[in-house]
């Protein structure tokens, strides 16, 4: 129905006039004067007072937001389609393998930040080595190559592999030797690959070689025992340990699992138990191992023979002669009676380590771990390492392959022996002589840079793969990111060049799997790469007898010994953070301290102070060491208490020439290395000059002794078994503690941690996980110096001294001493204690620094004004200044000065602006991402849920973190034991970090 | 102040024949009013360009980062908070002078107030340059004040004796300006009143519209009580305040009770120390001995050796109780500043402040100008060597030896405090040619009653028992600027 009704909006509308209909037409009813306006009358007219307020209103406004600087642009590409596995903010974590072990690789955004150990891995895989965690940098560093260089010029990977694949050909119908040089190879699916390429290629033999050889081990127990392995040392079933230069808590053969044994018979655990295992250590240099030996005996290289013969006789009664090539060291020799008795009194639960590569010392090592009852105890032949597999002779059998003309193609994988073999220069002149030179360094170093094709190997973070560092035990290695530059694994490369028919080595190593590890570990390939590993199962340890004649290798190391006793001897070690010197170019561990030297950035010839004294040198003089075969560097002279006299002991891994950005620094010591019998031997003799010149090493620490102090507290077993409480210095009285402002209260949760003095090996890995995990700059060797290395958590060394029965902490008394080889070492985690009574806080002027309601010691960068009060009011020193912009400064270009190891910033924290103070936070990142998480799930937190980096990192379990709130926790179980004390409890700073006592199982007169 | 006669046994306050009113404005204002000398061109050409070098060094600084000085993770402090408290401490001598000796009716103050506030003031300045200069952050330096603000509403610690020290130093700041000009009202006007042109209006507007009157001078003289009444707790509150710094803390070597006392006393001492080294040399180049005489050297002096012997003690006093005390802590810190690697700086310190500073018990020394100037200069490098003894040698080892380092100052740390002493000449000399240096007002107050022509007047009046008037003579002997000869036949 039509609607007839009529609207109207006004009288004018309803009455349609003429001139309404008119106007109407327009849009605008009532006409603008625009013209009129703008025409000259109307510009040249009178502003109205209104319309000049209108427009200063308009102009002034829109000035003002026209004057609005926008902030800097950034461009950020958020996910098109977002990965179903990556949530931004929310870490995924991934298992994989590093050196035999199985990790988990923290990844954010899909890029690799920070490496854990895997829990569940096997040997109480509880934290990681130094290396492991730094491991992670070397992913970013920008001194790599970018992709395939050959002949000088960057190829495809297509043009190489038709280069490489038709120079191999025609090798082949040559019929010239292929040699495939590595270091030791543990992964299987390697090893198949190179069983596959030399299937194609027959006249091929893979070589493998270690920069530190472990040759004498091998061939001494294939000659032993028929089996040459490394056995797996069992540590953890040794009540008493002696050691002749074995570093076996730190760089000898698998440090960390030796750790975790060795520190589960003496941490707070085994006290309570009533046990302590004993540990005597002869050695030369002195090492982290040394450091945490009970007894300590300095000797020279050229005595370690000889008291190994004279250990040997006193164990089994019989008279070997030779062992009185140490009738010079009356300590020593008193001494290697005494662990002999021990030794024997402990049958069964003794172990007997030598860490020397010479054939007739381990030999001789495994007669008396036999007659010890060893072999089947401590010490199983039939689950070996396999991570040293390399064998001297037959490399140096290479070497005259080569020079004789008979190689046309040499394959070098992770191996740099122009750098690290003791007669580089003959390696050099020999490699010069191969037409095929193919190297799959990652880095254009010392040996590739000898190569015409440079295939880069991709970081073990961007690779499959597969190790077996233990008989038994495999572990998987999967990639967490593309390759950040454009490389490709060496067993791709291999499968290309070969024709393989499998292309593609993720498909090799899981049919590697599925056909030879999963059936037998009865696991599918999705379990594996959930759980990182598969284990076929360990072998009954079978007890083995030692028979053969023993006068001949006695006479032979007798020769060997008076060999090197003459002039000065020289030992050669590898550094805590440098090892074989691979890891040169990785910042963090070039500034990790030395766990001995507290020295950074160098290496150095390591004197004892009283033998320096009777030479005339003094710390930090340059000398000439000239060793026997005519190899001379110049170092600077490092002070060392604990070495023997007339020694000198030096760091390899230093003086690499070709290592990247940052990695050029110390002086290569390889070259004093000899070849014995087979074997390459760490010792030389030299001859010494002094230079004249000066050269300050960069410590970061640089006063060794605690003046007596009641910072370090210590005991003997024996009196720990009287009294746990001995040496705490608890008094009946309790500690008074007094408030002077209101009381904090800690509702909820009280964060706290407890170490333990007598579980810290002193090795660092918590320091490089530290910074790993707080993006704490690496400030270089200069600012060292300076006294500004920025590290939240450093470890405290401390020596004290024997004399008598008296024990020598001051420094003014130390001078004094005539005999400064009985040294006892502690290492302390130092680190923010989060003193309820915190004297930074007070003393903030802007409130930078406040308390929170969980115990917690808060850093409030933002608010920091610099004006450094905190730091020089705490009286632990652990406070931090940014001197610089170091993150973001050309002049501090030690690895976050480019967008690749930017990449490797933890994005959950900060990076700190210059002027600002900053220090151990409790890695309150992880403490807030593990409560929410608990807050998600509806759940309170579980104890141990959380856990600190440097907690984390700890193979050793020394550090315990959790709520003090909680009375079941492990924590609070820990700082009710009796041997937990505070530092500095007596200026009443109320610290929220514990420490138990060191106890040391010294034989009591 | 009155019109009656002053003691004969008293020395002269100003010395001089034919001293008038007008001859003290004509002496006083010479720099002011006329082009300065070479001997001004040379020291302000060196002051500049030692002012510049700061101006050099602290951009640097600035721009790069503190790590451009010496300081490391153990020495938070060195030379920054050597050379504020240094400065504050100078700055302590004006208010003492003006407030408390005015307060005290020392009337020989009035010839050298003058010179020593403004000294207080360019001193004070040159203290905040390095509260600023020490702080990572000094574009953030205004965070140190209570301001209302939208970071959350943050406010400061009033528990951190820095927030003190802020509000120390700069209420110290202000008063001590506030005196200054007050005096220098009465004194402007004179200028006033003989410039021309230009300098008339500037000095006019100067001046607030002093007009010389009854009512002007009674209100000035109730203003210069009152302030000197509320300077005179500053003078002791700043140095105390400043002391806490360091005794609040924990630190052996800085945690002790005797600061307050033992840093006011020091801060007199080198207070006065550099008064005497700047007037020493004004009152030769601009011939002011009649107004700051032999008795005013003295009297300063006297001064010099009761605070430097508080000082001493205060020494020897920290000493006793580190080793009282029993706390090994606290006896390595000073056993450590006696032998340890500073032990040079704290020997420095102890021939400086409490060997020298003993000389001025002989008279002989105590009224020869050069041995006062030397000395006065021997006080202030012992002074700066206290501040670096208490702040480097407690830092530098304390608690943990594992983190006992060195300080070494670099170049810059080295060019900032060079510098700042030449800003602070700079100021100063600015200050001797646009105002009088010499309180005029003040002095001529003195004429009638504390002069020697006053008081020979007497004599030849032969109102004054000879014997006293024996002894009033021989005291003259002292007074370089008393020749005998005037005096022969009296």
């Amino acid at each position: 129905m039509k609607s007839n009704k009529k609207y109207w909006k006004g009288l004018e509308e309803l009455k349609s006039s003429s001139d309404f209909v008119e106007k109407n037409k327009n849009e605008f009813a009532e006409e603008i004067p625009l013209e009129d306006v703008l025409s000259e009358g109307g510009l040249n007219s009178v502003t109205p007072r209104r319309d000049f307020l209108k427009a200063l209103g308009f102009g002034l406004g829109a000035v003002s937001l026209a004057a609005c600087q926008t902030a800097p642009i950034r461009k950020s590409i958020p996910y098109l389609i977002k990965p179903e596995e990556i949530t931004p903010g929310v870490a995924n974590y991934y298992v994989s393998s590093f050196h035999g072990q199985s990790i988990l690789v923290k990844t954010r955004e899909g890029r690799p930040i920070k490496i854990e150990a895997n829990p569940a891995g096997l040997f109480e895989n509880t934290g990681t080595d130094a290396v492991t965690q730094a491991a992670v940098l070397d992913l970013y560093d920008v001194s790599k190559l970018k992709g395939p260089v050959l002949n000088k010029a960057e190829v495809t990977w297509d043009n190489m592999d038709l280069y490489v694949k038709g120079e191999l050909n025609k090798l082949q119908a040559s019929g010239k030797k292929i040699r495939l040089v590595s270091a030791t190879v543990t992964s299987p699916s390697t090893k198949a690959v190179i069983a596959d390429f030399i299937t194609q290629f027959p006249n091929t033999m893979h070589v493998q070689v270690d920069a530190v050889s472990y040759s004498g081990v091998l061939q001494a127990n294939a000659a032993s025992f028929g089996k040459a392995v490394l056995p797996r040392y069992r540590f953890d079933r040794a009540d008493v340990i002696v050691s002749v230069a074995a570093d076996f808590l730190g760089t000898w053969i698998a440090g960390e699992e030796y750790s975790r044994q060795y520190v589960g018979n003496r941490n707070s655990k085994s006290l309570k138990k009533g046990k302590m295992s004993r540990h005597i250590q002869f050695e030369t240099g002195m090492s982290m191992t040394g450091t945490n030996a009970d007894s300590r005996i300095p000797v020279k290289p050229s005595e370690q023979g000889p008291a190994i013969i004279a250990l040997y006789n006193e164990v089994t009664g019989s008279t070997l002669s030779g062992a009185e090539g140490l009738s010079a060291n009356a300590v020593a020799n008193t001494a290697i009676k005494l662990a002999a008795k021990e030794l024997v009194q402990a049958r069964g639960r003794a172990l007997v380590v030598c860490g020397s590569n010479d054939v007739s010392m381990q030999t001789l090592v495994n007669a008396i771990n036999s007659s010890l009852g060893s072999y089947g105890t401590t010490i199983d032949l039939d689950n070996p390492h396999l991570n040293y597999a390399g064998n001297d002779a037959v490399f140096a059998s290479f070497i005259s392959e080569m020079n004789r003309g008979e190689v046309g193609a040499v394959f070098l994988l992770n191996t740099n022996p122009a750098y690290s073999y003791f007669n580089a220069r003959a390696f050099t002149d020999a490699l010069s002589k191969v037409p095929l030179r193919v190297s799959f360094s990652d880095r254009e170093d010392e040996t590739a840079s000898l190569c015409n094709v440079l295939a880069p190997n991709s970081n073990f973070l961007e690779s499959w793969g597969d190790e077996s560092a233990v008989d038994g035990y495999y572990t998987v290695v999967q990639p967490t990111i593309n390759p950040v530059f454009n490389t490709r694994q060496a067993e791709q490369s291999l499968l290309a060049w070969s024709s393989n028919s499998q292309k593609n080595y993720y498909q090799y190593v899981k049919s590697y799997w599925e056909k030879n590890i999963l059936p037998t570990a009865g696991k599918s390939w999705k379990q594996l790469l959930q759980t990182g590993f598969a284990y076929t199962g360990e072998k009954p340890a079978g007890t083995y007898v030692f028979s053969a004649s023993l006068p001949a290798i006695a006479q032979t190391i007798v020769t060997q010994s008076k060999t090197l006793a003459k002039d000065i001897e020289i030992h050669l070690y590898q550094s805590m953070s440098m090892r074989d010197g691979r890891y040169a170019n990785n910042a963090f561990l070039q500034e990790l301290p030395d766990p001995v030297s507290k020295v950074t950035w160098d290496n150095y010839a390591a004197v004892a102070p009283k033998y320096a004294e009777e030479q005339g040198w003094s710390e930090f003089d340059k000398i000439e060491i000239k060793g026997a075969n005519g190899h001379s560097i110049t170092l600077p002279v490092l002070l060392q208490p604990g070495q023997a006299r007339g020694t000198i002991s030096i760091a390899v891994g230093y003086g690499r020439e070709k290592p990247g950005q940052i990695g050029k620094v110390g002086e290569n010591a390889y070259p004093f290395a000899t070849s014995t019998n087979g074997s390459i031997r760490f010792f030389n003799t030299a001859t010494v000059t002094k230079t004249g010149e000066k050269y300050e090493l960069a410590q970061t620490q640089t006063h060794h002794s605690y003046e007596g102090r009641d910072i370090v507290r210590e005991t003997s077993f024996a009196s720990y078994v009287k009294d746990p409480h001995s040496g705490t210095g608890k008094h009946a009285g309790g500690h008074h503690e007094y408030d002077l402002w209101p009381e904090h209260k800690k509702i909820g949760h009280n964060w706290v941690m407890a170490i333990d003095l007598n579980a810290c090996t002193g090795c660092g890995a918590c320091i490089v996980a530290c910074n790993v995990e707080n993006n704490i700059p690496v400030v270089g060797r200069d600012e060292v110096r300076n006294r500004r290395e920025m590290h939240w958590l450093r470890i405290d060394r401390y020596y004290s001294f024997k004399e008598g029965e008296k024990s020598v902490t001051e420094e003014k008394e130390i001078e004094k001493l005539e005999n400064m080889d009985d040294i006892s070492v502690v290492h302390q985690p130092m680190l923010c204690q989060h003193c309820d009574h915190a004297p930074c806080e007070t003393v903030c002027p802007v409130i930078a620094t406040m308390h929170s309601s969980d115990g917690l010691n808060h850093m409030a960068y933002n608010r920091c004004v610099g004006t450094r009060y905190c730091a020089n009011n705490c009286p632990y020193k652990v406070r931090r200044f940014n001197w610089f912009n170091y993150w973001n400064d050309s002049r501090f270009d030690n690895y976050l000065n480019n967008e690749f190891t930017q990449l490797l910033l933890n994005p959950d924290v900060t990076t700190r602006s210059r002027g600002v103070m900053e220090k151990c936070s409790m890695c309150i990142q992880r403490i807030q991402a593990g409560r929410l998480k608990a807050k998600l799930e509806k759940r309170p937190l579980v104890d141990g849920e959380i856990q600190m980096a440097c907690q984390q990192a700890c193979s050793a379990n020394a550090i315990i973190f959790g709520d003090l709130n909680d009375p079941n926790s492990a924590v609070s179980n820990e700082l009710r034991n009796e041997r937990t004390y505070y530092v500095l409890e007596e200026i009443n700073t109320q610290p929220g970090v514990g420490y138990q006592t060191k106890v040391r199982n010294v034989v009591e007169a | 102040m009155s019109a009656h006669n002053e003691s004969i046994l008293r020395e002269p306050l100003i010395t001089g024949t034919n001293i008038t009113y007008s001859k003290i404005t004509d002496d006083v204002l010479v720099p002011v009013e006329n082009k300065p000398n070479m001997a001004w061109w040379i020291g302000f050409g060196i002051a500049l360009t030692l002012a510049l070098t700061w101006v050099v060094a602290i951009s640097y600084t600035f721009w790069v980062g503190l790590g451009v000085w010496g300081l490391n993770k153990t020495v938070g402090w060195a030379w920054d908070i050597t050379g504020f408290v240094w400065w504050v401490g100078i700055g302590h001598a004006g208010t003492l002078i003006s407030a408390v000796l005015l307060l005290f009716r020392q009337n020989w103050r009035n010839s050298i107030n003058r010179s020593a506030e403004a000294m207080t003031i360019f001193a004070v300045i040159c203290a905040a340059t390095y509260i600023i200069a020490h702080m990572g952050r000094p574009w953030l330096a205004y965070w140190v004040f209570p301001l209302p603000n939208q970071f959350g509403s943050l406010w400061v610690n009033f528990n951190s004796p820095l927030i003190w020290d802020v509000f120390a130093i700069s209420t110290y700041f202000s008063v001590s300006l506030v005196f200054w000009y007050t005096g220098l009202l009465p004194d402007i006007a004179t200028i006033r009143d003989r410039a021309s042109g230009f300098r008339r209006k500037v000095y006019s507007i100067l001046s607030f519209g002093w007009a010389g009157s009854v009512k002007n001078w009674q209100r000035f003289e109730s203003v210069s009580l009152i302030l000197a009444g509320i300077s005179t707790p500053l003078v002791l509150s700043v140095h105390t305040i400043v002391s806490m710094d360091f005794a609040t803390s924990l630190e052996p070597g800085w945690h002790t009770t005797i600061f307050p006392p033992y840093f006011v006393a020091g801060a007199i001492f080198s207070g006065f120390a550099m008064v005497q080294t700047l007037l020493l040399i004004a009152r030769k180049v601009m011939k002011w001995e009649n107004y700051i005489t032999m008795f005013h050297i003295e009297s300063m002096n006297i001064v010099i050796i009761v605070t430097g012997s508080i000082v001493g003690v205060a020494y020897l006093t920290e000493l006793f109780v580190a080793w009282y005390s029993g706390v090994e802590y606290e006896q390595y810190a000073f056993l450590n500043r006696i032998s340890g690697p500073y032990w040079w700086a704290y020997w420095s310190m102890m021939t400086c402040n409490v060997i020298s500073p003993q000389l001025f018990w002989f008279k002989k020394i105590r009224t020869s100008i050069w041995a006062s100037w030397v000395l006065s200069i021997v006080v202030n490098i012992g002074m700066w060597f206290e501040r670096f003894v208490i702040i480097v040698t407690s830092l530098h080892r304390d608690y943990l030896p594992s983190s006992w380092a060195m300080f070494y100052p670099t170049p810059i740390d080295i060019l900032l405090f060079v510098g700042s002493i030449g800003v602070f000449f700079t100021l100063f000399l600015l200050f001797l040619r646009v105002l009088p240096g010499i309180a005029m007002a003040e002095v001529k107050l003195l004429l009638k009653t504390s002069s020697d022509q006053a008081k020979q007047k007497l004599i030849r009046e032969g109102t004054i028992d000879a014997e006293q008037a024996e002894y009033y003579q021989q005291s003259l002997e002292k007074f370089d600027s008393v020749s005998k000869s005037d005096y022969a036949k009296t």
